[in-house]
């Protein structure tokens, strides 16, 4: 019978040197998908490095340039932050979205990144809000954009003793704001089929001068769509550039044909999303030119 | 005389006969005396549910009969 | 029947006697037991759909260390024996064959070796090194591969039983067929206006009872045993476990636990055998407990199907002729329940005319096993759905043509007898008079409607009332409770002897300690059961009255019964009437203790309908729906404890919307289930659903001393067909086929906007 150490690191660099010692040690924040995992026999780690007695992957912090997002933040956590909210209402919903309330307790924006689900419902927002994963190694740390973190299902840049520790987001600018939209079948305890996000920033005329769009559960990695986004900027955001925003991302749309959905449905769906995410987050940039 | 219905299914095997009047007191006289009458359907009897006046015993055991009874012979439902 | 009666108890919402056990979590579950010296056991499950197997070597099994049994299907004698399961007699070599499979593998998960060891991962490390070879076959993956030409066998000795239609005749994946017919049926559709068919199909779906298959079993060398676990039917789990494993049933004693869920799928045995069998071998207690994949994957479900319906009306909306064909998928041994569907789907309807062809087939899945009212959803979705398209093409409220044709009392049921006393019109009256039907709908919004049947069993049950000196009672039954009937046996016996609900304790008895009494299944429990504790408590007052009589020297039949007390005959000395408790205080000086006992032999429970309203709302965009209202009305009989009623309602519904919207059993092409686990076999989850409305309607079972009629399988008839038809209304697209998942829904929403609408 295999034996399976448990390792509770206080601070990063004792959590990177346990890494780096054991090639078969596994990450363990929230645990919401690597026990599961590891309970069907699909991960049997040597060892779980349980990260959430960390402080600083363990936070929130927003200031004058952003947010810096402790790993293993439980997403109820997240979800409660009022300023975090009212910044980044799309990257907040995301969040919120993930599993249940249960699940919401322990399940983390850096255990979601690692994961490296193609539906997992926090990529999109954080692409489509810069975001950077701040990584830690044996030879210090380094940022890696949020789009460039997942290489493949179940794969990213990390490399042996490596961990993700924070994920910063910048502040947005003036009339900036986002949101992102999945499809499940049911309401919640499911896995998105497809998912969409958008960050638009308007000028005070309402034209919308900057746009991010991702779609994710349609291609191997979640996916930023610059024909989307180059649609939506220069426009009013009205129904006929949102359209054509809407049918970029069907096109971008690489989706695999499975039990959760077909081919054709998913890079429908895409579409209907990303319309839908860009015109939310379009009215809430307005809201916020409104009331500056 | 009891009057019995046998269903559908098994009238390929009683000559197109759909209904039949026997004289039982009791349940099993009433299966004895449909065997002899068609013992092509003999061992399909012991599988079938027995409605009396209405109400279906999946067992029908030593159930009494009246003078004019309705029998039925029924499948046997299985539930849930 | 009895006159309507003042009741004090039956009626009322009293707590459940159990529930605070279920919510503070300390009852105890089929998983929750633990004997000292316990193995645990893992259960290997065949990689194929359908495979012969060659040789299984346990060898390096056995001595992995730490392992203390293996067993194959040479472990387990060969049976041909019967025994009665539930309402029907099964065949024991079947059910031995699927618990652990001899020669063949039927379907993916189909059990092929066990092991028991001193901890559940040395189990599972054996199970890896035993070495099967099989020899690998085509699966046949669903009803049209299975009837097709030159379909893979799956059992060469089977022969189609029952009425065998032109195509019988063997080697073949029917077991059987069965027909009903009345009048004539090329005369009845010559004179209808309006003739409408179509071809439904539904997949194979599982009761997803929260609660997986669990059990602990000691053997000792005296062949005595023991099994604890979580089931339907201990007397039925007694008996097939002595048959599947050789022993005498005598010997054998089954404790249930509390169960967490059924709906028919823990009728059956599944590790009970097993947990013996290793027990037996290895003389040490063990327990077995199912993963969820293993629950999907080689438990329960209920048939995929294809159904076609053709119904001929009138104008006027008189049906006068029907013809239907079913074909339900049985799994890997026969058994399917495509008689029921048959003999349930035109109950509602006067019909003059009809012909129904039924047929079970076998497929490489799972057996299937029973699952609330077996076999009616899938019909009622069929003739439901085509109801729905007469009225939508005569232009008739759906109702109003439900009543036009409603069967009544009197009526001959499509399966031969005369109704009694059924509730049809009432509850249709109660749905036409309801504000849910006149509410209007918003945009992209749909009403459906549709009403089911179910028939509801009898059978056996046994009962005591053991009176305590203290004037509490204490009432054993042998059915474990799913549904709330400890509550409301505990009601009953209090009704009949007179003393407060809370002074009646109710428990479930195992095999030994209670009557013998068949399973919690077929909506009988309320009603057999409760009987049977009704004539039980009825015998403990009897001697109540004795005792009194005999403390006033007096004969028994000079003694009154009221309000819970013994009246003294008019002008006896000193006495005055007697409470339960003065009585109890004295039994010892009066005869000793009172244990009142009945046992009964019930037939059906008096058949029942339900009519359910759905609104609907679809995003056409996505093809996502979402259940916006939905009101259930149902005859009960007799509520007896109505918030268990409404419960049962509900439930049943909640489970029919899954069923019509997302839940499906997905394999792969190779007979592979892709989808074992509730993330991707979407089950709804209590925010899919909005607050399920309930309106019992009451219409008397002549059967039972209150009314009671089954109540627990009805509810789950209507839904298929009420959410389809609230779809049709939404959408304008007939859906034939289920789960109307948001793929489906949003192709088909894109083919009619693609074609343009016809005139």
């Amino acid at each position: 019978m295999v034996a399976i150490r448990y390792e509770t690191p206080r601070s990063v660099s004792e959590a990177v040197r346990l890494m780096a010692a054991d090639p078969g040690a596994r990450v363990l924040a929230g645990g919401t998908d690597l026990l599961v995992q590891f309970r069907t026999g699909v991960r049997q780690p040597s060892a779980f490095v349980d990260i959430k007695r960390i402080p600083e992957l363990m936070s929130i912090a927003i200031d004058a340039h952003g947010l810096r997002l402790g790993a293993a933040t439980p997403a109820a956590v997240i979800g409660e932050h009022a300023e975090l909210r009212r910044l980044w209402p799309g990257l907040a919903e995301s969040v919120r979205l993930i599993g249940s309330t249960q699940i919401q307790g322990r399940g983390s924006v850096g255990g979601n990144l690692c994961n490296a689900s193609p539906a997992a419902d926090t990529t999109c927002a954080l692409i489509v809000n810069r975001a950077e994963c701040v990584i830690a190694g044996p030879n210090g740390e380094r940022t890696v954009p949020v789009e460039a973190f997942s290489i493949a299902p179940g794969r990213t840049v990390l490399q042996p003793g490596e961990l993700l520790v924070a994920i910063r987001v910048p502040r947005p600018a003036a009339r900036t704001s986002d949101a992102y939209l999945r499809l499940i079948p049911r309401t919640e305890m499911d896995i998105a089929v497809a998912g969409a996000a958008a960050s638009v920033t308007l000028d005070a005329a309402g034209l919308c001068t900057t746009a991010r769009v991702a779609i994710g559960a349609v291609a191997p990695t979640a996916l930023r769509v610059p024909a989307a986004e180059q649609a939506l900027v220069g426009s009013r955001l009205d129904e006929a550039s949102l359209k054509r925003a809407a049918d970029a991302a069907s096109a971008a749309a690489r989706p695999i044909d499975d039990k959760r959905g077909t081919t054709a449905y998913r890079r429908t769906v895409a579409g209907v999303l990303t319309r839908r995410a860009a015109a939310i987050a379009a009215a809430r940039a307005r809201e916020q030119g409104s009331h500056p | 005389m009891a009057r019995v219905h046998l269903p559908s299914g098994l009238t390929r095997h009683t000559g197109g006969v759909e209904t039949v009047d026997v004289d039982a007191a009791r349940v099993p006289d009433l299966i004895a005396a449909l065997r002899d009458l068609f013992p092509q359907i003999a061992d399909r009897l012991e599988e079938m549910a027995v409605a009396i006046d209405g109400e279906i015993y999946a067992d029908p055991g030593y159930q009494p009969l009246r003078a004019d009874s309705e029998v039925h012979l029924v499948p046997r439902i299985a539930g849930g | 029947m009895t006159a309507p009666r003042d009741f004090k108890y039956v009626g009322t919402r009293p707590i459940r006697h159990d529930g605070v056990d279920k919510v503070t979590g300390r009852a105890s579950y089929g998983a929750d037991a633990a004997w000292p010296g316990m193995l645990h056991g893992f259960v290997l499950r065949s990689p194929h759909a359908h495979a012969r197997i060659v040789s299984i070597d346990t060898g390096a099994a056995e001595a992995v260390p730490g392992v203390h049994a293996v067993i194959t299907g040479k472990d387990l004698p060969e049976t041909t024996a019967t025994i009665a399961l539930g309402e029907a007699a099964i065949d024991l070599r079947d059910i031995g064959d699927n618990v652990l499979a001899k020669t063949k593998t039927l379907y993916h998960g189909h059990a092929v070796a066990a092991v028991a060891a001193t901890t559940i991962d040395i189990a599972r490390e054996a199970a890896a090194a035993i070495e099967v070879v099989y020899d690998v076959l085509e699966p046949v993956t669903g009803i049209d591969r299975a009837l097709g030409a030159g379909a893979p066998i799956l059992h060469p000795a089977l022969v189609t039983k029952g009425a065998a239609g032109p195509d019988a005749g063997g080697p073949t994946n029917i077991a059987s067929r069965m027909e009903l017919k009345r009048g004539d049926v090329d005369a009845g559709f010559a004179e209808a206006d309006l003739v409408v068919e179509r071809e439904f199909r539904t997949p194979m779906v599982h009761q997803g009872y929260i609660e997986p298959h669990a059990c602990i079993a000691r053997c000792g060398e005296d062949g005595r045993a023991v099994v604890w676990c979580t089931t339907q039917g201990p007397f039925v789990v007694r008996d097939a476990c002595a048959a599947i494993v050789g022993l005498d049933p005598a010997n054998v004693k089954v404790v249930p636990s509390e169960i967490g869920g059924g709906f028919g799928g823990k009728i059956v045995v599944y590790l009970e055998p097993l947990a013996l069998a290793l027990a037996r071998k290895a003389r040490r207690p063990v327990k077995i407990v199912m993963g969820r994949d293993d629950v999907f994957r080689a438990t329960g479900p209920t048939s995929g199907s294809k159904v076609r319906v053709k119904l001929g009306a009138k104008r006027d909306g008189t049906i006068v002729a029907a013809s239907a064909s079913l074909w339900y998928e049985a799994g890997a041994y026969a058994g399917s329940p495509v008689g029921a569907g048959a003999m349930c789907m035109l109950a509602a309807y006067k019909v003059p005319n009809f012909f129904i062809e039924a047929y079970d087939v076998v497929v490489n899945k799972p057996k299937v096993a029973a699952y609330r009212a077996p076999g009616s959803p899938i019909a009622a979705f069929a003739v439901e759905s085509v109801v729905d398209e007469i009225a939508r093409e005569l232009k008739i409220d759906p109702i109003e043509l439900r009543l036009m044709n409603a069967n009544a009392e009197g009526d001959r049921a499509p399966y031969g007898p005369k109704y009694g006393p059924i509730g049809l019109a009432q509850i249709l009256e109660a749905a036409r008079a309801h504000p849910h039907w006149r509410a209007p709908l918003g945009a992209n919004q749909g009403r459906g409607f549709a009403v089911g049947f179910w028939f509801n069993a009898g059978m056996n049950s046994s009962a005591t009332v053991t009176l305590n000196s203290d004037g509490s009672a204490a009432v054993v039954t042998g059915n474990p409770d799913i549904g709330g009937t400890r509550a409301a046996q505990a009601m009953m016996a209090a009704e009949e002897l007179g003393i407060p609900v809370e002074r009646v304790r109710s428990n479930v008895g195992d095999t030994d300690g209670s009557g013998f009494t068949d399973v919690t299944g077929g909506s009988r429990v309320c009603y057999a059961t409760g009987m049977a504790v009704i004539r039980a408590a009825e015998d403990a007052r009897e001697q109540l009255r004795a005792r009194a009589a005999t403390i006033w020297n007096v004969s028994k039949d000079a003694v009154g019964w009221e309000n819970g007390r013994a009246i003294p005959p008019a002008g006896t000395e000193k006495a005055s009437p007697m409470t339960v408790a003065e009585l109890t205080a004295k039994m010892t000086q009066t005869g000793g203790p009172i244990v009142g006992r009945a046992s009964l032999y019930a037939p059906m429970a008096g058949p029942a309908f339900g009519a359910h309203i759905c609104d609907l709302e679809v995003d056409p965009e996505t093809g996502r729906s979402r259940i916006v209202r939905y009101t259930a009305f149902q005859d009960v009989g007799k509520a007896v404890h109505p918030s268990y009623v409404e419960g049962q309602m509900q439930g049943g519904v909640a489970q029919g919307i899954g069923w019509a919207l997302n839940e499906e059993y997905i394999y792969s092409a190779d007979g592979v289930m892709e989808n074992a686990g509730f993330l991707d076999y979407r089950m709804p989850v209590a925010s899919d659903l909005p607050m399920i409305e309930t309106v019992i309607v009451e219409v008397a079972n002549p059967l039972h001393p209150y009314g009671v009629r089954g109540v627990g399988e009805v509810p789950i008839v209507p839904p298929l067909a009420a959410v389809a038809n609230a779809m049709r209304d939404a959408t304008g697209i007939r859906f034939t086929e289920l789960p109307l998942s948001p793929p489906r829904v949003l192709e088909a929403i894109e083919a009619a906007a693609a074609v343009p609408v016809e005139a």
